[in-house]
C-alpha cells in the first residue's frame, strides 16, 4: 500500500469517530436503505421463484412437435388464388416417425434433465348421458414421473400403475360421476367408440390438467388413436429453467423441420408480469440508492465544514490537496461498506421476521447475485457521493483558516 | 560568515482580483542559517504575509524565494506540499492539534502523512521532543484534553519531527499568558541553540524580539529596520519602494 495512503485511512477513520453521533445516524440511514433492498428482492425473488416453480416445475420446458401442423402449413404454402380447407377436427398434430433418435439425441444434451415422448389426441369420453372432451396423453409412465409425478398424485385406484392402466384428471372424474374400476365410453377423432376402464384417479392440482386428461401408456394410446410407432410430440425439462429459450433455439437450429417451443413462449404474459414487477423493485431500489447518496453527502459536507481547521493546518504541514480529498472519499467508503453490512443484517431480520409473522407459502430467495449488486451498488454510491465534499475540503486555502485561527 | 538558507529577491505580493492591494513591495532578504530572527511590525505591515511566502504556504506575486538551495517557483502545488512538511515546520498562535489524535500522534503526524507509519527512531524521537517540551507524560491524552499552553508546547514537538531546517512561528504566544510564554519562548531559544535550527518568528512582543539575534520591522510593506547581523539585508530602500511607499 502506498505509505501516504495508510495515513489517508486513519485519518479517515478518526475522522469519523470524532463525529460518533453523526456517524452512527448516518450509518443507520444508509443501512435502512440496504434492509428495504434486501427484503424487497428477497420477496420478489422468493415469490417470482415460486410462480415459476408453480409454472414450470410440474410441466415441460420445451415441447417439441411437427411442424408441417396445419396452420403451419397454411402460413407457409397459402397462395394468392389458392383456398386451403383444414379440418380442425382432426388432430393436427402430425406423427413423428424417428422419434426414437430425436429423444436419443436430446437425452445427450447435458443441459436438458428429461425426455418425454409421447403420444396426443382428443377424443371424447361418455358416461350415461354427460359426456366431456378430453385429451388423450399416452406416455410412459415412468418416466412422465420425472415431469408430472403422477404416481405420487393418485387419489383412488391403484397406486401401482401398471402398463395399460387408464387414469383421470379429478375433476374430469368427478364431472362425470367415475371412480376406479368404472367403465366409460372413449370415442377418438376418425376411430370407433369403444369402452374402457377406469383404473384410477389422479390430481396434479393445476385445474385445466384435472379437467382435461386422461393418461394411458404410449403403446396403448398410439393402437387406439391408430398411429402406429409414432409419436405426437416430445417434451423436455431442462436443469436450469431459464436457458430453455436458449435450448429451443440451439434444438431449432439442428431440427429444422419441427415446432419448437420453449414455456417462455407459451407463458409470455406471465413473464412479462414478473418482468414489470422486477422494474418496480429497481424503481426501489434506485431511489433508496438516491437517498442513501444524499445522506451520505450532506453529512459528509457538514463534515467538511466542521473539519476545515484541522484540513488547513494539515495542508500547512504538507499534505497533499489530492490526499485530502480520498481521506473523504475514504469516509464515504467506510459508511457505505459499514451501512451495508448493518443493512444485510436487518434485512435478514426482516425476512426472519415476514417468514415467521406471515406464514405465506413461499420461501424468500436472496440470490447471491442479487446481494451482490445491492452491497456493490451501496458501498459505491456512498464512496462517489464524498466527491463534492472531498472537493471542497481540498481547496481549502490554510492559510484561511490560520489568519481566523 | 554562516551560509545562506533563505533568499528572497524582490517579493512583491498583491491581494484582490478587481481591486488590487499590495502588501508587500519588494522585499529582498538573506536570512542565514541558525539565525533566530524575528518579525515585528503593526497588524497589517505584512509580516503574517512574508512569513507565508517564505514557508511555502502562499506564493508571491513578483520575486523569489529560495530556501536551501530550491527556489519555490520551480515547484508545483504538490511540490510545496513536499517541501513545507521535509523543510518547514511551522507554529501559529493556535496550537492546531487535531483532537482525535493522542499528543504522541499529533507530533507525528507530519511524519506520518509521507510514511504512513511509524518506526521506532522516529517514535523515540519524538517521545524526546515531548520530553524537551516537558509533555512525556502527557503522551497518551487527546489532543484536545490538555491545557492551551501545553497545547502549544506539542505543536512545537510536531513542528521539529521532520528535523526541519526552518521553523516559522507566527505569534506563537500571541494566546498564552505570560509564565506559558515564557516558557514556550526558552523552549524555542533552547532548540535554536541547541540544534541550530533556523527560526523566523513574528510577534507583536518587544521584549521577546529583543531576544532573538536580528530583529526585521515592517511597515507598509517594506523592511524599515534590520537590527542585529545588519549585513543581510544589502538595501533596505529601493528608490521604487521609497516611491511606492510615499504614494502610498
Amino acid at each position: 500500500m502506498k505509505s501516504s495512503l495508510r495515513f489517508e485511512i486513519s485519518l479517515a477513520r478518526r475522522f469519523l469517530e470524532e463525529n460518533k453521533i453523526q456517524t452512527i445516524v448516518i450509518i443507520l440511514g444508509i443501512s435502512i436503505g440496504v434492509a428495504v433492498m434486501v427484503f424487497l428482492t428477497a420477496l420478489i425473488d422468493g415469490l417470482q421463484a415460486d410462480l415459476i416453480t408453480k409454472t414450470v416445475g410440474n410441466s415441460p420446458h420445451i415441447v417439441i412437435s411437427n411442424a408441417d401442423s396445419a396452420s403451419a402449413k397454411a402460413s407457409k404454402s397459402l397462395g394468392e388464388n389458392e383456398i386451403l380447407l383444414i379440418d380442425t377436427t382432426e388432430n393436427n398434430q402430425r406423427p413423428i416417425a424417428e422419434w426414437r433418435s430425436i429423444t436419443e439425441a436430446l437425452s445427450a444434451d447435458s443441459g436438458i434433465k428429461t425426455v418425454l415422448p409421447l403420444v396426443e389426441g382428443s377424443g371424447l369420453i361418455t358416461r350415461g348421458q354427460v359426456s366431456r372432451s378430453i385429451l388423450l396423453r399416452g406416455f410412459d409412465l415412468e418416466q412422465a414421473d420425472l415431469i408430472y409425478d403422477i404416481s405420487n398424485s393418485i387419489i383412488a385406484g391403484n397406486q401401482n400403475v401398471s402398463d395399460g392402466a387408464v387414469l383421470l384428471g379429478k375433476e374430469l372424474a368427478s364431472d362425470l360421476g367415475v371412480t376406479a374400476g368404472d367403465p366409460l365410453q372413449l370415442e377418438l377423432s376418425g376411430r370407433e367408440p369403444l369402452t374402457v376402464m377406469v383404473d384410477g384417479i389422479f390430481d396434479l392440482g393445476v385445474s385445466a390438467i384435472n379437467q382435461r386428461w386422461m393418461v394411458m401408456d404410449q403403446r396403448k394410446a398410439s393402437a387406439l388413436l391408430g398411429i402406429g410407432d409414432r409419436i405426437t410430440s416430445i417434451e423436455i425439462q431442462i436443469t436450469n429453467v431459464f436457458e430453455a429459450e436458449q435450448i429451443a433455439r440451439e434444438w431449432a437450429v439442428r431440427l429444422p423441420s419441427y415446432n419448437i417451443q420453449s414455456w417462455q413462449e407459451s407463458n409470455a404474459s406471465l413473464l412479462s408480469a414478473l418482468n414489470s414487477q422486477s422494474s418496480s423493485s429497481y424503481t426501489i431500489q434506485f431511489f433508496v440508492l438516491l437517498a442513501v447518496t444524499l445522506g451520505v453527502a450532506s453529512v459528509l459536507a457538514i463534515s467538511a465544514v466542521q473539519k476545515s481547521k484541522q484540513i488547513g493546518i494539515l495542508k500547512a504541514m504538507g499534505i497533499r490537496s489530492s490526499s485530502v480529498a480520498r481521506t473523504f472519499m475514504f469516509q464515504g467508503l467506510f459508511l457505505g461498506i459499514s451501512g451495508t453490512l448493518f443493512g444485510f443484517v436487518w434485512g435478514l431480520i426482516m425476512s426472519q421476521a415476514f417468514i415467521i409473522l406471515a406464514k405465506q407459502g413461499y420461501a424468500l430467495l436472496l440470490k447471491p447475485i442479487t446481494s451482490t449488486i445491492i452491497a456493490l451498488s451501496t458501498i459505491l454510491a456512498a464512496t462517489l457521493s464524498a466527491y463534492l465534499p472531498a472537493r471542497q475540503v481540498s481547496q481549502i486555502d490554510p492559510i484561511e483558516v490560520i489568519r481566523n485561527g | 560568515m554562516a551560509e545562506v538558507l533563505i533568499k528572497t529577491s524582490n517579493i512583491i505580493k498583491d491581494f484582490g482580483q478587481k481591486v488590487k492591494t499590495r502588501v508587500l513591495f519588494g522585499i529582498d532578504l538573506e536570512i542565514q542559517s541558525g539565525e533566530f530572527t524575528s518579525l515585528i511590525g503593526s497588524s497589517g505591515s505584512g509580516k503574517s504575509t512574508l512569513l507565508n511566502i517564505i514557508g511555502a504556504l502562499d506564493r508571491p506575486t513578483e520575486g523569489h524565494v529560495v530556501v536551501g538551495g530550491t527556489d519555490l517557483d520551480d515547484l508545483d502545488d504538490d511540490g510545496l506540499a513536499y517541501f513545507r512538511n521535509k523543510t518547514i515546520g511551522f507554529i501559529f498562535q493556535s496550537h492546531f492539534l487535531l483532537p482525535q489524535f493522542t499528543v504522541l500522534e499529533n507530533v507525528l503526524i507530519p511524519y506520518l502523512i509521507y510514511a504512513g507509519r511509524t518506526t521506532k527512531d522516529v517514535e523515540k524521537r519524538a517521545l524526546e521532543l515531548l520530553d524537551m517540551v516537558g509533555l512525556s507524560h502527557r503522551r497518551d491524552n487527546r489532543g484536545n484534553a490538555i491545557s492551551g499552553g501545553e497545547q502549544q508546547r506539542v505543536a512545537i514537538a510536531r513542528a521539529l519531527i521532520n528535523n526541519p531546517r526552518a521553523i516559522l512561528a507566527d505569534e506563537p504566544t500571541g494566546n498564552l499568558d505570560s509564565s506559558n510564554t515564557e516558557k514556550v519562548f526558552s523552549i524555542l531559544r533552547d532548540i535554536n541553540r541547541e540544534y541550530a535550527t533556523t527560526f523566523i518568528m513574528v510577534t507583536h512582543d518587544r521584549n521577546l524580539a529583543d531576544r532573538t539575534d536580528r530583529i526585521l520591522e515592517l511597515s507598509d510593506g517594506i523592511i524599515i529596520k534590520d537590527t542585529g547581523t545588519s549585513d543581510c539585508v544589502k538595501s533596505p530602500f529601493h528608490a521604487s519602494q521609497l516611491y511606492s511607499f510615499l504614494v502610498k
